[in-house]
């Protein structure tokens, strides 16, 4: 009986261990934390106030849609990243790079994870991947930011 | 007169709050009238949605950089040969594409690839495009079944039931 107790005992924890790591490795399976992801309202501001400092914007979607920004085309091609490489290389690495996309939610996009990657790789102290997680219609068109 | 003073204000409060409401777009529904499109295909030559009337039609919103919807055409391919029958007698169905890509080619090339037989249109405004806005596109992809009176009939179908749906509602 107190065995079956103790079997039950340890494989609960058993249990709780995995469910822990499971949510552990979802956590850290993105290239980005989540300090890391731009808030839509604060890119706004930067673009509207002329006395704040901007950013360096870059599309690594299908189509640039801020006003500012450099369109480096689809991260999921490499002739892209290399695009994306050439624009960051004569950059101040400690100038803010926020990317996006926005072609569709974060998790089936094909452009932000290798695009991301690469701006990290090139050491931005401060890359940024802006937070549209839906699409840049509806959490950023819709929400009337400014369209180039 | 106080009485009165409290009156105007609320008939103009309700005046305000109507305006409001007004402005704001009504969501798309079945049984509304399809909002018309009319938009250019690879070749420039502009085509309407309402020219298609009379047939049942699927208005699928897709792009050559969504990958869900790539892979959903190959199935649309295998609905369009069941149901696609303009010379026989009944209902027929048609599909009238609207794409959200921003580059031509990617569009044409996409197109090709997949060999798609059906009617393409876009204005390569990619999510700016005002349609994504008439249509209230949340996502891609996304569908709109339009009866041949150019009403929508189903919304957002997609395989087994897309296929049972149209099983009874074509050719009959």
């Amino acid at each position: 009986m107190i065995r079956r107790k103790t079997l039950s005992i340890i494989l609960g924890f058993l249990f709780m261990a995995l469910s822990w790591l499971t949510t552990l490795a979802q956590t850290t399976a993105e290239p980005w934390t989540d300090s890391e992801l731009k808030p839509t309202q604060e890119l706004a501001d930067q673009i509207n106030d002329s006395g704040k400092k901007k950013p360096l914007i870059i599309n690594v979607g299908p189509q640039a849609v801020i006003p500012g920004s450099l369109d480096a085309g689809p991260g999921s091609e490499k002739d892209n990243i290399k695009k994306l490489e050439k624009i960051l290389s004569t950059q101040d690495k400690n100038r803010e790079v926020v990317i996006y996309c926005g072609c569709c939610p974060f998790a089936k996009c094909p452009n932000v994870r290798p695009a991301f990657k690469a701006v990290k790789e090139q050491g931005f102290t401060q890359a940024r991947l802006l937070n549209i997680p839906k699409n840049i219609k509806t959490d950023w068109i819709d929400k009337n930011y400014p369209v180039q | 007169m106080r009485n009165i003073k409290l009156f105007i204000g609320f008939a103009s409060l309700l005046f305000f709050l109507n305006q409001e409401r007004s402005l704001a777009q009504k969501p798309i529904e079945v049984g509304d009238l399809a909002p018309e499109i009319v938009l250019p295909t690879p070749g420039g030559k502009m085509v309407s949605l309402s020219s298609m009337k009379g047939n049942l039609v699927l208005v699928d919103f897709w792009a050559s950089w969504c990958a869900p919807c790539v892979q959903e055409q190959p199935e649309l391919k295998k609905l369009y040969a069941k149901y696609h029958h303009p010379s026989q007698t009944g209902v027929n169905l048609d599909i009238y594409a609207v794409s959200l890509d921003s580059k031509k080619d990617a569009w044409e090339r996409a197109i090709k690839k997949l060999d798609l037989p059906w009617t393409q249109v876009s204005d390569l405004k990619f999510w700016t495009s005002p349609v994504a806005k008439t249509y209230q596109l949340e996502g891609i992809p996304f569908n709109v079944l339009v009866d041949q009176k150019g009403y929508i009939i189903a919304l957002n179908l997609h395989g087994e039931q897309l296929d049972q749906f149209l099983s009874k509602r074509v050719g009959k």
